[in-house]
């Protein structure tokens, strides 16, 4: 009889892409959990928006390409990219700000330059850099944290804000029904408060800053780190873009707070306030944006620890994860093409 | 800091990068001992080597021994066959292969008898044979490395370069595989006897027997061996290394060992290091200890469709079929079968194919065993495969461009120092057969790098043509531009110089004619001796020389028409200067005039035979001169005349036989080889004239060489004049003074008539004969060269003989030759 026949290697270990993007939507899950409860539950809201946007879009985008659509849409990255996009905006933000950030993620950033594997930018984060820029008064009202506020975001409030207030939002701006709710987030209070010339030590006396780097802040934060830490466990990512962003921010935080505690906020605030978590285990770690290589992989995180401290100490905006990250991407080829490992047998002198 | 050797003894281990770790599901196959299987019926034996490096040494129907050599060579990588049975070769023809390709190979076809008889062996103790002894034998047992890449081993075993270090690998990295496994556990102790042979061979500082730590026993085996084995002591150890993938590659060994890379594109004896497999180790000691040739190996047959899974014996050229069958194979519906290990090994389509020397195992997988075929999906740049390559390489960026059929940009990302080991589609999220694609973009490289050596080859050829051609060109150039230069200083000399030439030259015929008369023989004998300065000589110097000046001005003056005048002219001016100074007797000068007369004659045949009344012309011109002549003189001047055409006869007959010479050299080269031909009839010529005087032969003599000289040029000119017959270059020869021009009739008349008889004139005559001949000699070999050459030559070597006038003539004949030459590359 005929055998069947292959290359080898005949045998091949059982992690693959679906699987892989699977593991990082379930290791999102003790943050996503922190951030529904210090957050009200606005979150699962924008996350079922986002999925269900996110997965309509690819399969019409796929269906446009000629491309096939079942097993393309069951490698779970049009789930990863929408669960980073819905975590990342405020919970309580109206549906529409999802949806548009989700489509122009999942078409234009990720189908439009070649789908998965082929696009220059992280579609998460390039949708919410969008969003930033187009809707700055609906993605800076953060939720005020639970304790804070005295009052919880219970699941029919979180409906009705997201989908029927939607229009008042948009007329009043700051609507009496939730304006008990939101809030600025620490670091834009801290940012306001500096330009102000409050010191970093009397802005940090609010309330809003209780706890170790802002109340909730750091509850998600850490929540973030406990699950990529199991990412790493698990293998789904490598540690160096990872502590590149971490090392990078505290060192560079350190060196400021050091210099000029008036002005500049600790490490730990940096390290966990904002995005900073999500980014360096989650977003900054979506390998088709990254460098490649072991030491450019260390370097492109170590640029991106960099960037977010410069934007957030230096910048306009309050936080700056979204867009060290951006600007990363586009180093990214480029590090790529320097930095290389030296080959077996290539070693200088033998 | 320790050094390498302390390091190696202490058993101190480095990092190889990279690697996996596959299941290892060696347990399958590694709990029995090695066993045989009954033989198999038909043995298919290949030799890919006949017909390039071997020659077959059986036929079909011959009957062959177990063992017996069946192919004979002696190319570099040439190894002998051997039959693995007893039986009959009942054919001879291309069979499928055991490779990925399957294409078929040259096979003996040998029907075994089941006798299994042995041919005679020759076994020897190793103590007793010398170094290329044991090479030798090793080499005739046929051995190649048994790991797999099956590198003839006497090669190996073989280097220039000092070894230090010995590593015996018995790793066996490769999932399943317990081949190599059952070996050390059962044969230790012939392992270390082969160990002892290659210690002989390399004299290596350290041997280090690497073995994995998931082949425990192996290891306790070969260490005990060690502790039995001949081997200097602390100079053997065994070396346990963790079990990752692909430890055993040769590459890595070496790097776990020692902490060295082999650098890319060198072999591990740079480094001053042997790799031998176990198995091959054991192959030695069966060749050396008991003359048996490589003709089995223990083969794993394992996989989860296998129903008695083991190793065994199996006879090189076994077909897997027969062996499958012996070891309850069955297959499933979506079988692959594998030959090697599940990493590197190869998926066969058809099992009728022979175990080779480095097949070390047939995996039959069950479906759960193997990986399912997935479809390749889009590479998400994670960068496991880089973490995984043992070579430090990027293959995602390998695989980027190999998809991209960008060959030369994959080269540059050290696409050639991949092993294949296909760690990378291994840990590949994406079911990306990496692997494949560098095999496709090595081999693609490959041909390119052919085509363009092949590319390179062409070009050289092409330009080195072109180059040729442009020499050739530069060179025509050049001399055109020296002769043009040399033809512009000339023109210098004025019309006065002509004039006087002429004035001089009439003045020296009266003063030859009286002093001939003073002198009418002796003075020609004693030529040699009576080298006066008297005035006559140097007026006939004067004449000479206005006469070649002249001459020269006349072929100037009708080549003017032409722009191209020769360097041959100027030479022939300069060579006229030289021999203006010598001293010369009359007799000397009566003579050249009539060699020159002679030569001018030939020339004047050779191209105007038809011309009858340009030829009148000139003997109505000459005919006052002639009566001025002495009749010695006339006499040589007739008999030289007389062979002149003869020659001339010759040599146009032979012409003939060129009507169209095409080019420059060929021209002169044929003009050579006529000069060459027309020697002889010359020669015989001379015989028939014994009853001549010797003074006339000595004159013969002179107007021979003279006219050879001479007929050269003409042949050269009629060659030119057959593609460009111009007119004016026979009126050249015509114009040109003759002193002494008489018709052949009265000249053979003159010749029958004159008594004289001098020993002194025999002498000069075989001189010039002799100079005549070694002038002969010298044009034959060099044309050019000889032309002035014989010249000068012949004036050194007897200036009295040699008529100075005959080699001005010669020379403007030559000059003429060239120019013609000149012009008609022109016009080329």
């Amino acid at each position: 009889m005929a055998f069947k026949i292959a290359s080898s290697p005949h045998v091949g270990n059982t992690l693959q892409t679906a699987k892989v993007m699977q593991r990082v939507a379930l290791c999102l899950l003790p943050g996503i959990a922190a951030q529904l409860y210090f957050f009200g539950f606005g979150t699962l809201f924008q996350i079922a928006i986002a999925v269900i946007t996110a997965y309509a879009a690819e399969a019409v985008i796929l269906a446009m390409r000629n491309r096939p659509i079942k097993s393309t849409l069951a490698d779970n990255s049009a789930l990863v990219t929408a669960l980073l996009l819905a975590i990342a905006i405020p919970p309580l933000a109206p549906w529409w700000i999802i949806v548009i950030g989700t489509l122009f993620s999942i078409i234009i950033v990720k189908h439009l330059y070649g789908g998965l594997g082929n696009n220059l930018f992280n579609p998460a984060m390039a949708g919410y850099v969008l969003l930033l820029i187009s809707f700055p008064v609906q993605m800076t009202d953060w939720v005020s944290p639970m304790s804070a506020a005295q009052q919880s975001v219970t699941l029919s409030y979180a409906w009705q804000v997201v989908f029927d207030s939607a229009s008042d939002i948009l007329l009043a701006g700051h609507n009496l029904a939730i304006d008990g709710t939101t809030m600025a987030t620490p670091l834009d209070t801290l940012k306001t408060d500096l330009s102000m010339g409050i010191t970093t030590h009397e802005s940090l006396a609010k309330p809003i800053f209780s706890g170790m780097a802002g109340l909730g802040w750091f509850e998600v934060n850490f929540a973030f780190l406990i699950g990529g830490l199991i990412m790493l466990k698990l293998k789904v990512i490598r540690w160096q873009i990872s502590v590149g962003i971490l090392s990078a921010l505290f060192l560079c935080s350190s060196f400021g707070f050091l210099l000029n505690p008036d002005t500049h906020v600790s490490p730990i605030m940096h390290l966990f306030s904002g995005g900073t978590m999500l980014a360096a285990f989650f977003i900054a770690t979506d390998p088709v944006t990254a460098a490649t290589s072991a030491r450019g992989r260390i370097i492109f995180g170590a640029m991106i620890g960099v960037l977010i401290y410069v934007i957030r100490t230096f910048g306009g905006y309050p936080d700056a994860v979204a867009f060290a990250v951006l600007l990363a991407n586009m180093c990214a080829p480029f590090i790529d093409h320097y930095v290389r490992p030296r080959a077996y047998g290539h070693r200088s002198g033998s | 800091m320790l050094t390498l050797l302390e390091q190696l003894d202490k058993g101190s281990l480095w990092q190889s990068p990279g690697g996996i770790h596959p299941p290892e599901l060696k347990e399958l196959s590694n709990t029995q001992a090695i066993s045989r299987l009954p033989l198999a019926k038909h043995f298919i034996v290949p030799v890919p080597q006949v017909g390039e490096q071997a020659r077959l040494l059986i036929d079909v129907g011959q009957t062959v021994l177990k063992g017996q050599l069946l192919t004979e060579g002696n190319g570099f990588l040439y190894l002998p066959v051997h039959a693995p049975t007893s039986g009959k070769v009942t054919d001879i023809k291309p069979v499928a292969s055991n490779h990925a390709s399957g294409l078929a190979v040259l096979s003996i076809i040998i029907e075994a008898d089941g006798l299994d008889t042995w041919c005679q062996l020759n076994a020897s103790d190793p103590n007793t044979l010398s170094h290329s002894e044991l090479i030798f034998k090793i080499k005739q047992a046929g051995i190649s490395g048994m790991g797999g890449a099956t590198f003839p081993t006497h090669i190996k075993l073989n280097t220039a370069s000092e070894i230090g270090l010995v590593i015996i690998n018995g790793v066996e990295c490769e999932p399943y595989i317990t081949a190599d496994d059952r070996l050390m556990r059962e044969h230790s102790h012939e392992i270390l006897k082969g160990i002892e042979i290659i210690h002989r061979l390399l004299s290596p500082q350290r041997i280090i027997i690497a073995i994995e730590d998931n082949k425990p026993e192996a290891a306790k085996a070969m260490q005990q061996a060690i502790s039995l084995s001949n081997l200097p002591a602390n100079s053997t150890r065994v070396t346990v290394i963790p079990t990752k993938y692909p430890s055993g590659g040769e590459k890595q060994l070496i790097q776990i060992i020692t902490g060295k890379e082999v650098p890319s594109g060198c072999l591990p004896s740079q480094l001053g290091i042997v790799v031998q497999n176990v198995g091959t180790a054991y192959a030695i000691q069966d060749a050396i200890y008991f003359g048996k040739p490589l003709i089995e190996r223990v083969v794993t047959f394992t996989g989860k469709n296998i129903h008695q899974p083991g190793n065994y014996w199996l006879p090189i050229g076994t077909p897997i079929t027969a062996a499958l069958e012996r070891v309850g194979f069955q297959p499933s519906t979506t079988q692959k079968l594998i030959i090697g290990g599940p990493m590197m090994g190869y998926a066969i389509n058809d099992t009728y194919v022979p175990v080779l020397k480095g097949t070390n195992c047939v995996l039959a997988p069950s479906d759960d065993e193997i990986s399912p075929d997935m479809d390749e999906k889009a590479c998400i740049r994670c960068g496991e495969c880089a973490l995984a390559c043992p070579a430090l390489l990027l293959p995602q960026q390998l695989f980027w461009h190999a998809k991209a059929e960008e060959y030369d940009k994959a080269a540059s990302f050290n696409l050639q120092d991949c092993i294949e080991c296909g760690c990378c589609s291994y840990v590949c999220p994406s079911d990306i057969p990496l692997v494949e694609y560098y095999r496709i973009a090595k081999s693609a490289l490959r041909i390119a790098a052919e085509e363009k050596v092949l590319a390179e080859q062409a070009k050289l050829r092409f330009e080195a043509r072109l180059q040729r051609l442009e020499d050739e060109k530069i060179a025509r150039e050049a001399k055109a531009k020296a002769a043009a230069e040399k033809r512009q200083a000339n023109m210098k000399s004025s019309d006065k110089d002509a004039v006087a030439a002429a004035m001089a030259r009439i003045a020296a015929k009266k003063a030859a004619q009286s002093h001939e008369v003073n002198q009418p023989v002796n003075t020609q004998s004693d030529k040699a001796v009576t080298e006066t300065t008297d005035k006559k000589t140097a007026v006939s110097a004067a004449i000479a020389r206005a006469k070649a000046k002249k001459a020269a001005q006349t072929a100037q003056s009708h080549s003017s028409a032409e722009n191209n005048p020769s360097q041959a002219e100027s030479t022939a001016l300069n060579e006229q200067d030289n021999i203006t100074t010598e001293v010369m007797s009359q007799k000397d000068r009566i003579a050249a005039a009539v060699a020159r007369a002679k030569a001018k004659k030939a020339a004047q045949n050779n191209q105007a035979n038809p011309s009858v009344l340009a030829v009148n012309n000139v003997s109505e011109m000459t005919t006052s001169d002639d009566v001025k002549n002495d009749k010695k003189a006339k006499v040589a001047a007739a008999i030289a005349k007389a062979k002149a055409k003869k020659l001339h006869q010759t040599g146009s007959t032979d012409n003939a036989t060129e009507i169209e010479p095409t080019e420059t050299h060929s021209v002169i080269i044929t003009a050579t080889n006529n000069t060459v031909i027309t020697e002889k009839p010359v020669t015989g010529s001379k015989i028939d004239a014994t009853d001549l005087d010797k003074k006339a032969r000595v004159a013969l003599a002179i107007a021979k060489a003279k006219a050879k000289k001479s007929q050269q040029k003409d042949d050269k000119i009629i060659g030119y004049e057959d593609q460009h017959p111009l007119a004016s270059r026979s009126e050249v020869h015509h114009n040109e003074p003759i002193s002494t021009d008489i018709d052949t009739e009265s000249v053979a008349d003159v010749v029958l008539n004159d008594p004289e008889k001098d020993k002194k004139a025999r002498i000069a005559a075989a001189v010039a004969k002799a100079k005549a001949k070694q002038l002969q000699q010298t044009e034959t070999k060099n044309l050019e060269l000889a032309l002035s050459n014989a010249a000068s030559q012949a004036d050194n070597f007897d200036s009295a003989t040699l008529d100075k006038k005959a080699k001005i003539a010669a020379a403007v004949a030559k000059a003429k030759a060239k120019k013609l030459a000149l012009q008609a590359d022109k016009k080329d």
